[in-house]
């Protein structure tokens, strides 16, 4: 009976055995598939490094030729706080997002895009994006010190009518086989509120180049 | 007799997600959308811009206004010493410049016969523009109006104008002293280039030509210094718009500097309407040549560009030397 009942447990710990193992098998291909992060059921990635831009006093250009220049300053650093998030979220989508550059789904991107212009950075996604390709370059991209100016033009009410701001992103990503490459996005962006802020011009530049690996102490981002 | 089916069950239930897992995973190395892989990145710079540049069929017609206004007089009740139609093709990314000679002797809307730069002084912007709306048939969607100190004061927001002075200048009146070649003119000598006259062989005509050269001159540079650096576009637009009296809204300059900076500046016709010089009661007028003035009119009505052969002679032709 005792022996009996023995041969009885054996046979479905065999089972159990078996599936655990084949689990385990299958979550490390999975992770080194995904490169070492997310989740193994499901397919999500790990989340975006946090990332802010450096921010310079913003300048004020006034068309009324009585403006009050104080005011208007204090206004173009309001505006220069409001659009911020903006391009912070931008780059973030653009570069640093797994989920996005891992995927080719820069979706996200293209909404701060006002819809002409959108049109055509949507045809400009190699440039204003990590790359369709970039999930099967890269394993990891960290952001690196990034700076935002601004020059706000106001309408002689006073009102913000535009706001240029000039961009200089720096990342560097690690490709797979290990070598490194800093990403360098520069250029300006024409801002008009229209339900909000919208990017209605463009002009950027992308400039990458091969690069050492990060030192152990270098910070990232800003 | 029932609990090892169960058992098995269980098993086979655990045995199917773990095959599944195992599945998904090895399935997950073999890259469906990129079969080549890792390609190398590419690393020649490049470029994305977007500029929202006007490009409606229907040619955009304005009337550029210079006052004589000196610093303590109102421009807009003084003489318009320059006038010139700016018409833009914004389909076309082009641009033409025809400059109407300041004692072009013309019927003025509800004047009579007199100097066409006296309209400004009688009834303000909107009587010259019905002057030449008359005169020429074509319909000015807006107008623009400097005076000497807001023009000054314009060339120097944007740190001078880079000039080609075609020929040599040497005019007291004017403080006009150049030599010829390309050279960058602060507000000071860029009003002086503009108001030279004297030592022009076909005086304002010469002038007006002059006065066209320059916007011929800021249009290149726009496009330059925004190739270059984008955000100078707000500088020009916010200089215009402080220094400037004007129909057109800042949203509609902004749409027109942008346009401004697709078009080649060395393609745009600079022309004046030619005319001779006359007497009438004591002024010294010019009585326009009425077929060129036709053909101008009726070619700028097409599509707002002036073809080349309808292009009249310089008037500062024996300057430059043919």
């Amino acid at each position: 009976m005792q022996r009996g009942a023995n041969k009885k447990r054996r046979l479905p710990l065999a089972l159990l055995i078996v599936p655990v193992v084949l689990v385990a098998i299958g979550a490390a291909i999975l992770l080194a598939a995904r490169g070492g992060g997310g989740s193994i059921i499901g397919g999500g990635d790990e989340p975006a490094p946090p990332f802010d831009f450096i921010v310079k006093p913003a300048t004020a250009i006034p068309t009324a030729p009585d403006a009050d220049h104080a005011a208007l300053s204090a206004n173009a650093g309001e505006v220069a706080q409001e659009i911020t998030p903006m391009i912070d979220d931008l780059y973030t989508n653009a570069y640093l997002d797994p989920s996005n550059w891992r995927h080719d789904d820069y979706e996200e991107v293209f909404t701060a895009f006002a819809p002409d212009a959108a049109a055509t950075a949507e045809q400009s996604v190699e440039t204003l994006t990590l790359g369709a390709t970039a999930g099967d370059v890269f394993d990891t991209v960290e952001p690196g010190k990034s700076k935002l100016s601004y020059q706000v033009l106001f309408d002689p009410d006073g009102e913000p009518e535009t706001a240029v701001v000039s961009v200089i992103f720096r990342a560097t990503a690690e490709r797979k086989n290990g070598t490194y490459l800093a990403l360098v996005s520069e250029g300006e962006f024409f801002l008009r509120k229209i339900d909000g802020w919208t990017i209605t011009a463009f002009d950027v530049t992308r400039d990458d180049h091969e690069t050492q690996p990060p030192s152990p102490s270098a910070s990232p981002s800003a | 007799m029932s609990v090892l089916p169960a058992r098995r069950r269980a098993a086979l239930l655990v045995a199917l997600v773990a095959a599944w897992v195992a599945g998904s995973a090895l399935g997950a190395t073999q890259p469906a959308r990129h079969a080549s892989a890792a390609p190398l990145f590419q690393l020649e710079p490049a470029h994305a811009e977007y500029v929202p540049v006007l490009d409606g069929s229907k040619p955009i017609y304005i009337l550029v206004m210079g006052s004589d206004a000196r610093p303590d007089e109102a421009v807009e009740s003084q003489r318009a010493d320059s006038l010139h139609i700016l018409s833009i093709n914004p389909a076309e990314h082009k641009a033409s410049i025809v400059g109407i000679p300041r004692d072009s002797y013309v019927e003025i809307p509800g004047v009579g016969q007199n100097k066409i730069n006296t309209a400004l002084f009688y009834g303000g912007p909107d009587l010259v523009v019905q002057t030449v709306e008359q005169l020429t048939g074509l319909k000015m969607d807006y107008w623009a109006l400097t005076g000497f100190a807001s023009f000054e004061q314009m060339v120097d927001d944007v740190d001078g104008l880079v000039v080609d002075v075609p020929f040599a200048m040497s005019d007291e009146a004017s403080r006009a002293f150049f030599d010829p070649g390309v050279q960058r003119l602060d507000g000071d000598n860029a009003l002086a280039f503009a108001r030279n006259r004297h030592d022009l062989p076909a005086g304002d005509l010469g002038r007006s030509e002059d006065q066209g050269r320059l916007m011929v001159a800021a249009l290149a540079q726009l496009k330059k210094e925004f190739n270059k650096d984008p955000a100078r576009l707000l500088i020009w637009v916010a200089s215009f718009m402080r220094n400037g009296t004007t129909t057109l809204t800042l949203d509609e300059v902004l749409d027109l500097a942008f346009t401004g900076t697709a078009i080649n500046a060395n393609k745009v016709e600079n022309a004046v309407l030619p005319g001779g010089n006359g007497m009438v009661g004591g002024l010294s007028v010019v009585t326009l040549n009425q077929e060129t003035l036709e053909t101008i009119s009726k070619d700028l009505a097409d599509d707002g560009l002036l073809k080349k052969a309808n292009v009249p002679p310089s008037p500062n032709e024996p300057l430059l030397g043919g």
